[in-house]
């Protein structure tokens, strides 16, 4: 080879032993520097100082943060099927809806503590995904997006259609006072942490998830089913895996959301803008990354309630030309433009605009 | 006294009447042969001969019409690929099928992660693919995109991904087509180093002369069917196999 003579064989690589578990734990402790464990000292900072902030805020100002780590986490469960693996599902609000009416039926027909009733809805969610994701994940591209769309709107109908269960159209009201309340309600401070506790630990699991060989699994499936087949990927696990995932992190979402607005509509728990949101903030972040979809969630539905509170009728209009605007100049989501430009030094926009058009 | 034929040892693959139908058109045609453990076999053929049908069909890209395909003596006809590859059969394409968002080191080591004895994490594998790379030659290429390889780079690092996965048996697939003079070079030595670790090897190629000296076996199909096979010297000396590669009229002239 031009590379020279190699200094060793074909079969002393392949053969060499593994490390043992104990060695992987030993090794990586005595490997723990700053320089490598930034990450994970930044998020542990990032949630103290959230906690220091509920301390500083108000009532109002402490709901409107808890929608905030609510579609953080959304975001972040959306870019494990439509971000990492490539698979744009519209559906997902259909998790967060069975989340939302797993919770409020037990709560409220048979007097489950919420503490219990969320592991349920999260069990839901996950059965649902393996359910519908094993057959609709065979498909590619437009199809999956228009059946996991279907799929969202057919479990709204079903929902609006068992009266004797659900409560159909009319909705549903989880009892939160005296003694009819099976758990007592969190107030706007205990949704507040709980969203935040919500918000790490989506963040966690998947930054921990893209980081490990499943990471790299969900990422080979995306890039080329084929070729990661032959390198012994099950692609149709890790399909089904992560969508699962996905699935429990929009379900036990939806479980609190039902918990926190104690009376709500089939028509707002599996709204599709929910789905809608969960897409646009995971591609303005940029997708396939942890910090894209953070930064998309917290950035999106922060100015979202900046432009409600003070721009009256017009928000929607302006916050929409905003996303365009965003969209055209950064194609490839914020947080992806800003790691190539720094990796390459070319930080013009109009070049990156060039590069991505079609 | 006659001494007893020598038993023979258990292929370690067996393809047994393996036919492949697409619509009207038999892409592979009651194929039969098997590889001994520690052999390279030569697959050639014209273009459109099925040489690429027959290495899909064996590693469960795609599924037969009808026949059977054994590893190691066990039938795993129709098996999704990615069992295929536990059965430690690894394979390159002849489009090569980089993970294009991924570096070169990346796209190795996803095969240590995922292939068999898989290393245990994702440093481990990067390791093995680092030494992987070193190699086949394109180690300083480790932190590059696979999108910026040259052609002969880029079929190094489908040897890599493929070797990465710890495979007993290696489908190359074309692995040789469009390179220059230097680097099938290159390549022949390449596949006599992993053949010395003791990886069994089918080879399919279009270049002849490539294939021909490095070969144990060699095996020529033509519109689906094996119409030779035997030692490389005769089967380039067989009638048919001019005249399928050159055409009859060749032949013809050259026997009058």
């Amino acid at each position: 080879m031009n590379a020279g003579p190699a200094r060793g064989s074909v079969a002393a690589v392949l053969q060499r032993p593994h490390r043992t578990l104990v060695q992987v734990f030993v090794d990586w402790i005595r490997t723990r520097r700053p320089a490598n464990s930034w990450p994970a000292l930044l998020g542990l900072v990032a949630f103290a100082a959230m906690l220091g902030v509920q301390q500083l805020i108000e009532p109002g100002t402490q709901r409107l943060l808890s929608a905030v780590f609510m579609f953080v986490a959304l975001a972040q469960a959306w870019n494990l099927i439509g971000g990492y693996t490539g698979y744009a599902s519209f559906g997902q609000v259909a998790f967060f809806g069975l989340g939302a009416y797993t919770v409020a039926v037990l709560m409220n027909n048979y007097h489950v503590s919420f503490w219990l009733a969320m592991p349920v809805a999260i069990l839901a969610g996950v059965l649902f995904a393996v359910l519908i994701g094993v057959p609709l994940l065979r498909l590619r591209g437009h199809y999956f997006a228009i059946a996991t769309l279907g799929a969202a709107e057919g479990l709204r109908e079903v929902v609006n259609n068992l009266t004797p269960i659900t409560g159909g159209g009319l909705g549903i009201t989880i009892p939160t006072f005296g003694d009819q309340a099976p758990t007592p309600y969190f107030g706007k401070p205990g949704f507040y942490l709980a969203f935040l506790v919500l918000a790490a630990v989506s963040v966690a699991v998947c930054a921990l998830l893209s980081r490990s060989r499943f990471g790299y699994a969900m990422v080979a499936v995306n890039e080329d089913q084929e070729a990661a087949g032959a390198v012994g990927i099950n692609t149709t696990l890790v399909k089904v895996v992560a969508f699962a995932v996905s699935a429990a992190i929009v379900a036990c979402a939806g479980a609190f959301y039902a918990f926190q607005q104690i009376e709500f509509y089939p028509t707002d728990v599996f709204d599709a803008s929910f789905t809608v949101l969960m897409v646009i903030m995971v591609m303005i972040g940029g997708s396939g990354t942890v910090a894209g979809p953070l930064a998309g969630a917290v950035g999106l539905e922060l100015l979202s309630q900046f432009l409600r509170v003070n721009l009256g009728a017009y928000n929607q209009l302006i916050f929409g030309a905003i996303i365009v605007v965003v969209v055209v100049f950064f194609p490839q989501g914020v947080v992806n433009y800003f790691r190539d430009a720094v990796r390459t030094r070319q930080f013009s926009i109009f070049d990156n605009v060039r590069r991505y058009r079609l | 006294m006659i001494a007893p034929e020598a038993a023979p040892a258990t292929a370690i693959l067996e393809v047994r009447n393996l036919s492949k139908r697409f619509g009207g058109l038999w892409a592979l045609r009651d194929v039969s042969f098997s590889v001994a453990e520690g052999q390279i076999l030569g697959v050639i053929g014209p273009n459109g001969a099925g040489k690429s049908t027959l290495v899909n069909l064996i590693t469960g890209l795609l599924r037969p019409t009808s026949g059977q395909v054994l590893i190691d003596g066990e039938d795993v006809t129709g098996s999704r690929p990615w069992v295929i590859a536990h059965d430690r059969v690894a394979r390159t394409f002849q489009i090569v099928k980089p993970f294009r968002g991924l570096t070169v080191r990346e796209n190795v080591a996803i095969g240590a992660m995922h292939g068999n004895e898989r290393d245990l994490t994702v440093r481990d594998s990067l390791a093995t693919a680092d030494e992987l790379l070193e190699l086949v030659g394109i180690a300083k290429h480790a932190n590059d995109a696979p999108g910026q390889l040259s052609v002969a780079d880029a079929r190094r690092l489908e040897l890599a991904k493929a070797l990465a996965t710890r495979p007993r048996l290696l489908l190359i697939d074309e692995v040789m087509a469009g390179l220059r003079y230097a680097e099938i070079e290159a390549a022949v030595q390449l596949i006599h180093r992993v053949r010395d670790s003791g990886i069994t090897i089918v080879a399919i190629e279009h270049v002849m002369k490539a294939i021909v000296s490095v070969s144990d076996h060699i095996l020529v199909l033509h519109h689906g069917s094996i119409i030779a096979s035997g030692e490389p010297r005769d089967v380039l000396s067989d009638e048919r196999v001019i005249e399928a590669y050159l055409g009859h009229r060749y032949v013809k002239r050259r026997s009058t």
